[in-house]
Protein backbone atom coordinates (compact mmCIF):
# COMPACT_ATOMS: atom_id res chain seq x y z
CA UNK A 1 0.00 0.00 0.00
CA UNK A 2 1.45 3.32 -1.06
CA UNK A 3 1.75 6.44 1.08
CA UNK A 4 -0.97 8.17 -0.97
CA UNK A 5 -3.43 5.34 -0.35
CA UNK A 6 -2.73 5.40 3.38
CA UNK A 7 -3.16 9.19 3.36
CA UNK A 8 -6.47 8.83 1.53
CA UNK A 9 -7.76 6.20 3.98
CA UNK A 10 -6.79 8.37 6.96
CA UNK A 11 -8.39 11.50 5.43
CA UNK A 12 -11.58 9.62 4.49
CA UNK A 13 -11.83 8.22 8.03
CA UNK A 14 -11.37 11.68 9.56
CA UNK A 15 -13.99 13.13 7.16
CA UNK A 16 -16.58 10.53 8.18
CA UNK A 17 -15.84 10.75 11.92
CA UNK A 18 -15.93 14.57 12.00
CA UNK A 19 -19.06 14.70 9.82
CA UNK A 20 -20.96 12.28 12.06
CA UNK A 21 -19.63 13.90 15.25
CA UNK A 22 -20.78 17.35 14.03
CA UNK A 23 -24.35 16.07 13.77
CA UNK A 24 -24.38 14.06 17.01
CA UNK A 25 -22.75 16.31 19.67
CA UNK A 26 -25.20 18.20 21.87
CA UNK A 27 -23.51 21.61 22.07
CA UNK A 28 -23.81 23.78 18.96
CA UNK A 29 -20.38 25.35 19.40
CA UNK A 30 -18.80 21.89 19.46
CA UNK A 31 -20.72 21.08 16.27
CA UNK A 32 -19.11 24.07 14.58
CA UNK A 33 -15.63 23.05 15.77
CA UNK A 34 -16.18 19.55 14.31
CA UNK A 35 -17.47 20.96 11.03
CA UNK A 36 -14.40 23.24 10.79
CA UNK A 37 -12.20 20.13 11.11
CA UNK A 38 -14.35 18.45 8.43
CA UNK A 39 -13.80 21.35 6.01
CA UNK A 40 -10.03 21.38 6.65
CA UNK A 41 -9.95 17.62 6.03
CA UNK A 42 -11.74 18.11 2.68
CA UNK A 43 -9.13 20.72 1.74
CA UNK A 44 -6.44 18.10 2.47
CA UNK A 45 -8.24 15.66 0.13
CA UNK A 46 -8.19 18.34 -2.61
CA UNK A 47 -4.43 18.77 -2.10
CA UNK A 48 -4.04 14.97 -2.32
CA UNK A 49 -5.91 15.02 -5.65
CA UNK A 50 -3.43 17.72 -6.83
CA UNK A 51 -6.05 20.46 -6.99
CA UNK A 52 -4.22 23.04 -4.85
CA UNK A 53 -6.31 26.01 -6.00
CA UNK A 54 -9.53 24.30 -4.89
CA UNK A 55 -7.86 23.32 -1.63
CA UNK A 56 -6.96 26.93 -0.84
CA UNK A 57 -10.49 28.03 -1.86
CA UNK A 58 -11.95 25.39 0.46
CA UNK A 59 -9.80 26.64 3.34
CA UNK A 60 -10.73 30.28 2.71
CA UNK A 61 -14.44 29.94 1.90
CA UNK A 62 -15.51 26.97 4.01
CA UNK A 63 -13.06 26.65 6.90
CA UNK A 64 -12.91 30.46 7.11
CA UNK A 65 -16.05 32.27 6.00
CA UNK A 66 -18.77 29.63 6.40
CA UNK A 67 -17.49 28.54 9.84
CA UNK A 68 -17.40 32.12 11.14
CA UNK A 69 -20.86 32.76 9.66
CA UNK A 70 -22.29 29.70 11.43
CA UNK A 71 -20.59 30.70 14.70
CA UNK A 72 -22.10 34.18 14.28
CA UNK A 73 -25.52 32.59 13.77
CA UNK A 74 -25.16 30.64 17.03
CA UNK A 75 -23.91 33.75 18.84
CA UNK A 76 -26.89 35.97 17.96
CA UNK A 77 -29.61 33.38 18.43
CA UNK A 78 -28.85 32.32 22.00
CA UNK A 79 -28.17 34.06 25.28
CA UNK A 80 -25.35 31.70 26.29
CA UNK A 81 -23.47 30.15 23.42
CA UNK A 82 -22.57 27.02 25.40
CA UNK A 83 -26.15 25.90 25.87
CA UNK A 84 -27.07 22.33 25.14
CA UNK A 85 -29.39 21.25 22.40
CA UNK A 86 -32.46 19.19 23.30
CA UNK A 87 -31.86 15.55 22.42
CA UNK A 88 -33.66 14.65 19.23
CA UNK A 89 -32.54 11.02 19.15
CA UNK A 90 -31.32 8.96 16.24
CA UNK A 91 -34.60 7.89 14.66
CA UNK A 92 -34.75 4.38 13.20
CA UNK A 93 -36.35 5.36 9.88
CA UNK A 94 -33.86 8.15 8.94
CA UNK A 95 -30.94 5.90 9.94
CA UNK A 96 -32.29 3.04 7.79
CA UNK A 97 -32.92 5.45 4.89
CA UNK A 98 -29.34 6.75 5.12
CA UNK A 99 -27.91 3.20 5.17
CA UNK A 100 -30.09 2.17 2.19
CA UNK A 101 -28.94 5.27 0.25
CA UNK A 102 -25.30 4.42 0.96
CA UNK A 103 -25.72 0.78 -0.15
CA UNK A 104 -27.65 1.81 -3.27
CA UNK A 105 -25.02 4.38 -4.34
CA UNK A 106 -22.12 1.98 -3.65
CA UNK A 107 -23.89 -0.77 -5.64
CA UNK A 108 -24.23 1.55 -8.63
CA UNK A 109 -20.56 2.61 -8.69
CA UNK A 110 -19.50 -0.98 -9.50
CA UNK A 111 -19.11 -0.21 -13.22
CA UNK A 112 -16.35 2.35 -12.64
CA UNK A 113 -12.72 1.25 -13.07
CA UNK A 114 -11.76 -0.87 -10.08
CA UNK A 115 -8.00 -0.42 -10.29
CA UNK A 116 -5.88 2.57 -9.48
CA UNK A 117 -5.95 5.60 -11.72
CA UNK A 118 -3.14 8.15 -11.98
CA UNK A 119 -3.91 11.58 -10.59
CA UNK A 120 -3.26 14.30 -13.16
CA UNK A 121 -2.66 17.82 -11.92
CA UNK A 122 -4.31 20.82 -13.56
CA UNK A 123 -2.31 23.90 -14.46
CA UNK A 124 -3.82 26.81 -12.47
CA UNK A 125 -3.28 29.17 -15.41
CA UNK A 126 -5.37 26.87 -17.66
CA UNK A 127 -8.02 26.78 -14.93
CA UNK A 128 -8.20 30.56 -14.67
CA UNK A 129 -8.29 30.93 -18.47
CA UNK A 130 -11.25 28.54 -18.64
CA UNK A 131 -12.97 30.10 -15.64
CA UNK A 132 -12.85 33.64 -17.04
CA UNK A 133 -13.08 32.64 -20.71
CA UNK A 134 -15.12 29.56 -21.60
CA UNK A 135 -17.09 29.42 -18.35
CA UNK A 136 -17.23 33.20 -17.87
CA UNK A 137 -21.05 33.36 -18.19
CA UNK A 138 -21.38 30.87 -15.33
CA UNK A 139 -19.14 32.98 -13.12
CA UNK A 140 -21.24 36.03 -14.03
CA UNK A 141 -24.41 34.08 -13.14
CA UNK A 142 -22.82 33.14 -9.80
CA UNK A 143 -22.17 36.83 -9.13
CA UNK A 144 -25.79 37.72 -9.96
CA UNK A 145 -27.10 34.93 -7.71
CA UNK A 146 -24.84 36.14 -4.87
CA UNK A 147 -26.07 39.73 -5.34
CA UNK A 148 -29.73 38.71 -5.23
CA UNK A 149 -29.04 36.42 -2.25
CA UNK A 150 -27.40 39.24 -0.29
CA UNK A 151 -30.29 41.61 -1.09
CA UNK A 152 -32.72 38.90 0.01
CA UNK A 153 -30.83 38.32 3.26
CA UNK A 154 -30.79 42.08 4.01
CA UNK A 155 -34.55 42.22 3.31
CA UNK A 156 -35.12 39.34 5.75
CA UNK A 157 -33.18 40.84 8.67
CA UNK A 158 -33.80 44.55 8.18
CA UNK A 159 -34.97 46.75 11.04
CA UNK A 160 -38.62 47.55 11.68
CA UNK A 161 -40.02 44.39 10.19
CA UNK A 162 -42.06 42.38 12.65
CA UNK B 1 2.23 11.15 -10.61
CA UNK B 2 0.40 9.29 -7.86
CA UNK B 3 -2.14 6.49 -8.37
CA UNK B 4 -5.28 6.17 -6.27
CA UNK B 5 -8.37 3.87 -6.40
CA UNK B 6 -11.42 5.76 -7.71
CA UNK B 7 -13.95 3.41 -6.06
CA UNK B 8 -12.74 4.40 -2.59
CA UNK B 9 -13.37 8.06 -3.36
CA UNK B 10 -16.87 7.34 -4.68
CA UNK B 11 -17.63 5.29 -1.55
CA UNK B 12 -16.53 8.26 0.59
CA UNK B 13 -18.91 10.52 -1.36
CA UNK B 14 -21.76 8.04 -0.93
CA UNK B 15 -21.10 7.86 2.82
CA UNK B 16 -21.07 11.68 3.10
CA UNK B 17 -24.40 11.92 1.24
CA UNK B 18 -25.84 9.31 3.65
CA UNK B 19 -24.56 11.26 6.69
CA UNK B 20 -26.01 14.51 5.31
CA UNK B 21 -29.37 12.85 4.56
CA UNK B 22 -29.48 11.42 8.07
CA UNK B 23 -28.79 14.86 9.54
CA UNK B 24 -31.44 16.55 7.39
CA UNK B 25 -34.05 14.00 8.47
CA UNK B 26 -33.32 13.91 12.21
CA UNK B 27 -32.07 17.31 13.39
CA UNK B 28 -34.59 20.00 14.36
CA UNK B 29 -32.19 22.92 14.82
CA UNK B 30 -31.97 25.19 11.77
CA UNK B 31 -28.16 25.63 12.04
CA UNK B 32 -27.62 21.86 12.30
CA UNK B 33 -29.86 21.46 9.25
CA UNK B 34 -27.66 23.92 7.30
CA UNK B 35 -24.56 21.97 8.37
CA UNK B 36 -26.11 18.67 7.22
CA UNK B 37 -26.90 20.22 3.81
CA UNK B 38 -23.28 21.45 3.58
CA UNK B 39 -21.99 17.91 4.28
CA UNK B 40 -24.18 16.45 1.52
CA UNK B 41 -23.14 19.23 -0.88
CA UNK B 42 -19.43 18.61 -0.15
CA UNK B 43 -19.91 15.08 -1.50
CA UNK B 44 -21.08 16.52 -4.83
CA UNK B 45 -18.13 18.92 -5.02
CA UNK B 46 -15.74 16.07 -4.16
CA UNK B 47 -17.14 14.01 -7.06
CA UNK B 48 -16.36 16.78 -9.54
CA UNK B 49 -12.81 17.03 -8.17
CA UNK B 50 -12.21 13.23 -8.35
CA UNK B 51 -13.27 12.91 -11.95
CA UNK B 52 -11.28 16.03 -12.83
CA UNK B 53 -8.17 14.53 -11.20
CA UNK B 54 -8.54 11.12 -12.86
CA UNK B 55 -9.40 12.44 -16.33
CA UNK B 56 -6.93 15.27 -16.94
CA UNK B 57 -6.91 17.74 -19.84
CA UNK B 58 -9.88 19.99 -20.70
CA UNK B 59 -12.31 17.75 -18.79
CA UNK B 60 -10.30 18.33 -15.61
CA UNK B 61 -10.43 22.09 -16.17
CA UNK B 62 -14.21 21.87 -16.62
CA UNK B 63 -14.64 19.75 -13.49
CA UNK B 64 -12.64 22.12 -11.32
CA UNK B 65 -14.47 25.13 -12.76
CA UNK B 66 -17.82 23.53 -11.86
CA UNK B 67 -16.46 22.76 -8.38
CA UNK B 68 -15.50 26.42 -7.87
CA UNK B 69 -18.96 27.61 -8.98
CA UNK B 70 -20.68 25.06 -6.68
CA UNK B 71 -18.54 26.20 -3.73
CA UNK B 72 -19.74 29.75 -4.43
CA UNK B 73 -23.38 28.65 -4.54
CA UNK B 74 -22.99 26.69 -1.29
CA UNK B 75 -21.53 29.74 0.49
CA UNK B 76 -24.43 31.87 -0.81
CA UNK B 77 -26.89 29.29 0.49
CA UNK B 78 -25.37 29.51 3.98
CA UNK B 79 -25.65 33.32 3.93
CA UNK B 80 -29.36 33.21 2.99
CA UNK B 81 -29.96 30.37 5.47
CA UNK B 82 -28.51 32.45 8.31
CA UNK B 83 -30.69 35.39 7.23
CA UNK B 84 -33.70 33.09 7.63
CA UNK B 85 -32.33 31.90 11.02
CA UNK B 86 -32.12 35.49 12.29
CA UNK B 87 -35.62 36.38 11.01
CA UNK B 88 -37.07 33.18 12.54
CA UNK B 89 -35.31 33.83 15.85
CA UNK B 90 -36.71 37.37 16.01
CA UNK B 91 -40.32 36.30 15.38
CA UNK B 92 -40.51 32.93 17.19
CA UNK B 93 -37.72 33.29 19.80
CA UNK B 94 -36.43 29.87 18.70
CA UNK B 95 -34.65 28.31 15.73
CA UNK B 96 -36.49 25.00 15.89
CA UNK B 97 -37.70 24.20 12.36
CA UNK B 98 -40.72 22.31 13.78
CA UNK B 99 -42.10 25.66 15.02
CA UNK B 100 -41.76 27.35 11.63
CA UNK B 101 -45.02 25.90 10.35
CA UNK B 102 -46.33 29.02 8.60
CA UNK B 103 -44.93 30.55 5.42
CA UNK B 104 -45.51 34.05 6.79
CA UNK B 105 -42.81 35.02 9.27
Amino acid sequence: MSVEELAFLALAGVALVTGVAALLVRELVHTILWIALFFIDLAAIYFLLSAPFLGVLQLGVYAGAVTVLLLFGVMVTRKRIFSREAATGLGAVPLALAVVTFIFVVATVGEFPQGQLPVRSVDPSALSEALFGTYGPWLLLLGLVMLSAVSGAIYLVREGRE
Amino acid sequence: MTALPIVGFLALSAALVAVGLFGILTRRNFILLLIAIEIAMSAAILNFVYFAAFEGGPVAVMGQSIAIVVIGFAATEVAVGLGIVLALNRVRRSINVAEANELKL
